[in-house]
């Protein structure tokens, strides 16, 4: 459960970060005065904002022992009793 | 190697970083978002590359290029309101104080900002902050104007609203007009003792002000055309 909301954070922080780079990116090939503006505020802001949530995802993740190591997380969601590491 | 020769300044520089940073990232995301492969090492630190450095990098050489971009002479202009202006400026056989000034090749491409900015400690901050208001003014009550802005109210005369307004008082006003001049005319050059003797003393002490006798500075400006005036005091009545 952990998991996919922690895959949800990410696919919106990457939508997000996209939206972004697209307004920094039009505000530097065409600099008229709106964009700049948006790129500066409202692009910065989304920019942020999905940094933020990836961190958040990242954070979750590591909570729930890591989905990093793919082979443990599978065997944990089909059920097969492996436990994660213990922390150190 | 020829693209690289065809930067000629730190602006375009910085551009060209921010828009391969701004590539690499997305093509680091479109990458996720295609195949979306599981969350291992790799991928995490990949995103971070995507997600966090890149684009603070594109944020940052982007911003830098923006505001060295809002102080060219291109970007004033850029308002259609601010058309006779660029257009007096660009003028070769103008003979207005602006024109004359925009064609230094020291700072004419920047003749506007080198002018209207404040030039105290905050100054850019504060320039910047008018700006902000420049454009809240142009998208409402200038967006649906003429070629030139017309029809729309009269631009008002650079810090002159503010002293009609009483933000600043009349000292505060002369030395700011004066300052914008003292940037390079200092006053004690051997041509300008000579020429300006009698009131030396008088604009150094902001007494006077430059633009009293100079003020041919924007003539071609929509407030200054014939007819503007009557119509401005008309607004008022």
């Amino acid at each position: 459960m952990r998991h996919e909301h922690v895959k949800k954070l990410v696919f919106v922080s990457a939508i997000a970060t996209l939206l972004a780079l697209a307004l920094m990116a039009a505000s530097i090939l065409s600099p008229k005065p709106i964009l700049l503006v948006l790129a500066m505020s409202v692009g910065q802001g989304i920019g942020t904002l999905s940094l933020a949530l990836y961190l958040l995802a990242i954070v979750l993740d590591l909570q729930g022992g890591g989905v990093g190591d793919n082979a443990l997380e599978a065997a944990r969601e089909a059920g097969s009793g492996a436990k994660p590491p213990a922390a150190t | 190697m020829s693209s690289i020769n065809s930067i000629n300044s730190i602006e375009e520089l910085l551009k060209l970083v921010a828009i391969a940073c701004a590539a690499a990232s997305a093509a680091i995301l479109v990458w996720y978002l295609v195949r979306r492969p599981p969350l291992g090492r790799v991928t995490k630190v990949l995103l971070l590359l995507g997600l966090g450095l890149l684009p603070v990098l594109v944020a940052l050489t982007g911003n830098i290029a923006g505001y060295e971009f809002t102080l060219s002479r291109e970007f004033c202009g850029s308002c259609h309101v601010m058309g006779p202006y660029i257009r007096d400026v660009a003028d070769p056989k103008s003979q207005s104080l602006a024109a004359i000034h925009s064609r230094n090749h020291k700072f004419g491409d920047q003749s506007c900002y080198t002018c209207h900015a404040d030039y105290e400690m905050f100054g850019a901050i504060t320039t910047k902050l008018t700006g902000l208001k420049h454009l809240y003014y142009y998208v409402t009550e200038y967006a649906g104007t003429g070629p030139d802005g017309e029809g729309g109210p009269p631009i008002k005369l650079y810090k002159r609203q503010d002293l009609e307004k009483g933000k600043l008082t009349q000292e505060a006003f002369n030395k700011r007009m004066n300052g914008v001049c003292g940037q390079c005319h200092s006053t004690y050059a051997a041509t300008w003792v000579e020429k300006h003797g009698a009131f030396a003393d008088d604009v150094r002490s902001n007494a006077q002000i430059c633009i009293d006798c100079h003020n041919e500075i924007h003539p071609t400006a929509l407030s200054r055309r014939p007819g503007a005036q009557k119509a401005a005091a008309e607004e008022k009545k």
